[in-house]
Parts: structure tokens; sequence; C-alpha cells
């Protein structure tokens, strides 16, 4: 395969707030056994390709035990495979303020390897993209950087990273960096394919200017300059942004529409994630759940209504649980209630407890609280 | 090649055909037959070895190899791929003088005493890849070294009714046996072998070669190796142990094992101990879909499922889907089946890959202390609208 890969694993951290105290966004939990990063793995193995490098800047050691050698998503650790590009793993100093600086870190990692194309990839946005079909498009298009967008994703109050005008066309009449742009504008899905030699030369050219966000400091500066080429690709499947708690809550949720379900976990595109060795979910005789995700090894004698269950959930007797999303191995006891909850993971809530939250402001409850 | 000696090192033997499963082993060895919703049969022995520290295995094979090879791969799952020991698939193959399949359990150890050698073992653990149930056979093992035995077997106590049906083994009070009767018609005692023994790899080796000179002997542990053992006087004991234990070789058996693993306090509990493991290769699969239609009691849902319709004391497989306004009761459902709307399935076991097509009908009810029918479905079966499938029938 003539293309590599580059995951970045947490660029918008801190808007995820405690839900990424100790984790990367891409080691987030995501629909009840997976992890975020678990999807742009997977596409890139999908999509044959074998040489990835995950970018990390801090808190990434449960990234590492989740991909451990990697095997899962059918890649393989190591020079050529896959590799982890911590801040200091090549001699650079300091942490990465940008997308660029942190290239600019790896630039021997891009320097030695052998792929004509890169596709670069944020662990934070989740979809079932075969990312040669972008290729494809890119090589077509005889742009220098195709940036893949979708539609629906601005709506005037998010604040997305980079958004796009498309004229009817299909060409870019407008570029915005940080900005809630308005329901016209594509959000960029941080999928970025363009030629390696010509990313390296970018980098190093931006770096030395002392800029280093690939958004606006490569792309933006690139569009309004004239001195780049750039196409959009259009995704026209499900792309589910976990930017915020609220938007984590709801993509969350949003898997107990089949269609989303469908397009994620039942297109050509297998997703993959860490075997953890679970038994069966176990339902008692007085469990009654109705439309619930559950992942393996939960214990579910309560009820249980439009939530997400991670693996080894523990749903008490008389414990009544709507509209949550509880992490792994979090229990709820005896007649406790949930309403509207972000149970991080090995959260007890305790007997007889009520929690509740509204859906525009879901109760988070960080990891291994017991309430 | 120069290998550091190992202590002890387990031969699961996987070879029978299972013929009493019928339709489930047609194109599949036994202990290769799906399991408890995510496990196959041969996972309970394999994870038993890793959880109890012994780390090489040969997997003896013969009948319908296929499956059960692609399933154990490299060992991966059961953390059974090392360089050194790890798990390897031995099935019978041709040599420069002579070739033949596996004519026994004991002629099986005997074309691999080779493999074995490699490792120099002090013991030789000999498994059924038949059996559902956890063991520390660390511990056995450390019974048997404390006994300075030359062969220690696996005994549990069965009913004394029932013991006519086993191989027994009379002990005397410190555990040390003086006699072993292969299903007896007028039981001493209730010690019932379970197929587990450990023995001191020089002495089995030269049984072995002994065993296989005998042009009468059938080459049987049962029948002839363990016998002639004793008779040599040499030191046998029977450990006891208490906890669940299984033989899975029929179909009623089967379907009660995969029963046993339900309810709150069921007799086999395998989420319990979780410093206990049992380990399964995992597929690719999202989590379960529960849909408000549904009902569910006293069930095992595994990964991939879409449960739409009423299920009751129910094992269901990785990537079943139950449709709406089907009922599955008292039954167990192999992987990547699907029950359509409409369709009842009660007292069976179904196979993999199996569609249950609208209406379709398969087995019954039973009122209690009644003997339970159970229906078979074979694996990769189509079970056409409206069909009745009689309680007991096997398709």
């Amino acid at each position: 395969m003539n293309l590599m890969g580059v995951i970045f694993a947490n660029i918008y951290d801190s808007s995820l707030g405690q839900l990424t105290n100790k984790r990367t966004i891409a080691s987030l939990p995501f629909g009840a056994r997976y992890r975020n990063i678990d999807f742009c793995l997977s596409n890139m193995s999908n999509s044959a390709i074998s040489h990835v490098g995950v970018i990390t800047k801090y808190n990434y050691q449960s990234l590492m035990n989740h991909i451990g050698s990697g095997q899962e998503w059918d890649m393989e650790l190591g020079e050529g495979g896959l590799e982890f590009l911590t801040p200091f793993a090549q001699g650079h100093s300091g942490s990465y303020r940008g997308k660029l600086d942190a290239l600019n870190a790896a630039i021997d990692f891009l320097s030695l390897a052998k792929e004509e194309y890169i596709v670069m990839a944020d662990g934070g946005v989740l979809c079932a993209m075969d990312y040669r079909k972008v290729l494809d498009d890119h090589i077509a298009s005889g742009a220098d950087v195709t940036v893949v967008v979708k539609d629906g994703i601005c709506n005037g109050s998010k604040q997305v990273d980079l958004g796009i005008l498309l004229g009817e066309d299909g060409r870019i009449e407008d570029m915005a960096v940080d900005f809630a742009a308005d329901d016209r504008y594509y959000a960029s899905m941080g999928v970025f394919v363009m030629k390696r030699e010509l990313l390296i030369e970018r980098t190093k050219d931006a770096v030395s200017h002392s800029l280093y966000r690939l958004e606006r400091d490569m792309i933006m500066r690139g569009f309004f300059t004239g001195n780049m080429k750039i196409h959009a690709y259009k995704y026209d499947s499900v792309a589910l942004f976990n930017e915020s708690p609220k938007e984590y809550y709801r993509n969350n949720l949003a898997l107990l529409d089949w269609d989303v379900r469908n397009e994620l976990f039942h297109s050509e595109q297998t997703i993959y994630t860490r075997v953890r060795n679970e038994v069966p979910v176990y339902f008692g005789d007085s469990a009654e759940i109705d439309n619930c995700i559950v992942g393996d090894g939960c214990i579910l004698k309560g009820n249980a209504v439009h939530s997400v269950l991670f693996r080894g959930v523990q749903v008490e007797k008389g414990a009544q649980v709507s509209d949550c999303v509880i992490m792994q191995d979090a229990v709820i006891e005896e007649g406790a209630e949930v309403k509207c909850c972000i149970l991080d993971k090995d959260v007890r809530v305790r007997k007889g407890t009520k929690l509740c939250g509204t859906p525009d402001h879901p109760v988070i409850v960080e990891r291994g609280e017991i309430i | 090649m120069n290998f550091q000696k190992k202590h002890c090192v387990a031969m699961l033997l996987a070879g029978g055909q299972g013929s009493r499963l019928m339709v489930l082993t047609q194109n599949t060895a036994k202990p290769a037959v799906p399991f408890g919703g995510k496990y196959r049969i041969i996972d309970f022995p394999l994870s038993n070895c890793v959880n109890s520290g012994i780390d090489t295995v040969g997997i003896l094979t013969q009948y319908q190899p296929l499956e059960l090879n692609e399933y154990i791969g490299n060992g991966q799952p059961w953390g059974l791929n090392k360089s050194h020991g790890g798990v390897q698939v031995l099935p019978p193959y041709a040599r420069s003088e002579k070739s033949e399949w596996y004519k026994g359990t004991a002629n099986a150890i005997y074309q691999n005493i080779a493999f074995i050698e490699r490792y120099d073992p002090e013991n030789v653990l000999i498994l059924s890849g038949d059996h559902i149930y956890r063991m520390d056979y660390a511990e056995m093992l450390a019974f048997h070294e404390e006994k300075q035995a030359d062969c220690t077997i696996a005994v549990r106590k069965v009913p004394m009714e029932e013991a006519s049906r086993f191989g027994i083994m009379n002990t005397r009070d410190d555990g040390s046996v003086y006699e072993f009767e292969e299903k007896p018609k007028q039981p001493k005692s209730n010690n019932a072998s379970m197929g587990i023994y450990i023995f001191r790899w020089s002495i089995l080796k030269k049984f072995l070669i002994e065993d296989e000179a005998d042009p009468d002997s059938s080459n049987d542990f049962g029948k002839n190796v363990i016998p002639a053992i004793l008779n040599a006087g040499h030191k046998m004991y029977a450990y006891d142990f208490n906890g669940y234990w299984k033989d899975v070789g029929t179909i009623g058996s089967l379907w009660e094992a995969n029963m046993e693993l339900l309810g709150d306090e069921p007799a086999f509990d395998i989420y319990g101990d979780k410093t206990h493991k049992i380990y399964a290769r995992n597929y690719a699969c999202p989590s379960s879909y529960i849909d408000a239609d549904s009902s569910i009691r006293n069930s095992f849902i595994a990964e991939g499922c879409g449960i739409y319709g009423k299920v009751d004391h129910c094992i269901i497989s990785t990537n079943c889907i139950v449709r709406k306004d089907a009922v599955v009761e008292d039954s167990v459902i192999m992987p990547n089946t699907i029950i359509e709307s409409g369709a009842i399935v009660r007292h069976a076991i179904i196979g993999e890959n199996c569609s249950i097509c609208r209406g379709a009908v398969i087995g019954g009810t039973f009122a209690d202390g009644e003997k339970k029918e159970i229906s078979v479905v074979g694996k990769d079966t189509v079970i056409e609208e409206n069909r009745s499938i009689a309680p007991g029938e096997i398709v």
C-alpha cells in the first residue's frame, strides 16, 4: 500500500473536561465496548494501511495499554508498523502546541517512511471510512491536500476546527478556523490526505516561521495565499464528533438508532477493539431492559431504558437507569436511580441514591467515585 | 534445538468424534462445539492450563480438525503463543515406517512421544477436550508431588447408584489406589475418574511403549495403561475434586451444562472467579442491542446480538438475532443464528448459522419432573416457514 497513516490522539482534550482528566481523547471509552481510537485505527487497517504513527501529547498510558501490540487491528508494533510518537521520543524538547509541532517532532518518522501518500486522522471523530476512496479522489483531483468534510455538523454554535464553504461545483469558497460557522459550512473531519514529501516540506517551512497549527497555518494559509491547492471530499455516511461532553453523551445514545449502528458497525468495514475476555451479559429474572446497548460481562437485574451500558456494568435489583452512558464496571446498587448521567469507569452509585441530569446537561461522575 | 526443561506438559485429547452429539458434530470436532454463548468446549481445559501456570499444551486432533485448528491458531487468545512451549496442534502424521490414525487415547500420546521429549518434562498432564469445569491443576500437581506418586487421577464423588457408569477408583485411607474398575456392576466406592491424569513422564513413557507392543491392547488409558501401571505396583493416588464438572458428551448433558450457567446462583458460576477467567477467541462484533419490545429473563446474551423478541432461560450466542414476536425458551442458540418473527423455540439446541423462519415451531414444553426431550437443529440449517420440529427431533 502506498499510503501511511498518522493519528492525532489528543487534540481537544481540554474541551472534554473530567472525561479526559486521566486519558487521551483517543482512549475515551465509547459505545459500550470501544474506545474512540478504535474507529480510525480500524479504518487504517481496513484501508490496508500497515504503517501508522500515533501522536500523543500526554496521559497516554491508557492509550498504550489499550492498543498493546496492535494485533487486534491486525497491526504490528514496531518500525514500519504501528509506532507511538510520544513528545520526547525523538529528542525534541517540550510538548506540542499544535499538529505541525507534533509532526515536526516526528519528522524522522515521516522521513524514513517509504509510502508516497499520508492520511492524517483525529482520534475524536468516529466513522467507518475507507481512506483508499479518499486517496483515489485526491489523486483524481490533482490537489495538494484533500480535506474530508461533513455537512450537518456546523450549526452556528458548535465551534469547529476548520469550517469550509463549498460552491455548487464543489470548489472551496471560504475557510474559517476555530469558528462557530453557520450551517452552510461543512466541518472538517480532521482527515487530510496529501503527499508525504509535501507534508514534510510544508511542516518544516511552517515551524521555521513559528507556525504550528495544521488547519490554520498550513491549510487555511495555503488556501488564502494560493500556494496550496485544496480539495474537499464530502463524506456522506455517519460521522460522530466527540468533542464536548454533550456531544459525547448524545453520540453514545445515537447508537440506539439502527441506522447509526448500521452505518458504523455493519458496513464492509469492521471496527476492532481490544479483547477483554468477559463473559456474556447475564439478564436476571427481574431484569427489565429496553432500548439499550449492552457490553459483555454486564450483570443486569434491575431496570434500564434508553442507555448505553459498557462492559461489566452491574444494575442491581430495583435500580432504575434511564438516558445514561455508564462506563466499564460501574455499579448501580439496589433501588438507586440514575437519569441523564455519564458515569465514568468503576463508579458506584449507592443504595437509594438518586442522580438526575438533563439531556442538555448530563451529570458527569468521575472515575472511581462512590456516590 | 536446545529446549529448556518444563516441569509439566499438558496433552489435551481432542480427537473424539463425539457421535453422541449427533448433528452438532457432523462437521465439527466435539471440543470445537460452541458453549455458553461465546466459548467452545476446549476453552475450559485450555484456560485451566493457563490459569494453572502450564504453558506447554499439545492438542491431539484427528476428527474434523479444520475448524479446531483455525480456532486454536497460534494460541494467542489463551496467552499460549510462546516461542518455547505454547500450544501445538498435533494431528496424526505419516512416518517413514508406518503411519496410522490415533488408535486410542494412549496411542495418541505414544505417537507424540517426540513432542513431549523436547521439553524433557518431569510430569505429563492428560486432559479431555469435552469437559466443562474450572480446576487448578497446580494444586493437583502439588498433591501428586507431595505423595511422590507415579500417577495421580482426579476423581469426584458420584451418587452410588450411578457409580456403575464410571471408571471407579477404589482407594485406601491415604488416597492411594488399590484397584481400578471400569464401569463395575457392583461398585465398591463412588470415586469416579474424571479423565484427568498426571503421570511421572519416565513411567508413562515406559508403559506407552509396552502398551504399543501389545497387539491385544486397545491402546486406551482407562482400559489398558492405568490398570497396567497399577498392576506393576507403581504409586497411584486419587485426587478429590469437589467443584463443578460436567462431561458434555451427549445432547442432554450439553443442554444441561449450558442451563447450569444461568440463575442468580448458578451451578457453574462462570462470573465468579475473576482470577480464573475462561479465555476464548473473540471476534470483532459490536455490543448487543436490546430493543424496547424485547423481554429477557434469566438468560445469557453474548456480543453482537439484536434482541427484539421474548427470551426466557436461554443461552444466546454471539451475533444472533431474535426478531420481534419470536419466543425462545429453555434453549441454547449457537452463534450467527436468526430466529424470525413468530417462530417459537423451546427446549432446543440450535446450531451455528441457522435460520428459523417465520412461524416455525421447534420443541415443546414439559411438566416438572418429566424427561425433557431436547430438539436439535444442526449447523447451517434453514427451518422453513411454519415447519414444526417435534420435541426430541434432530434435524
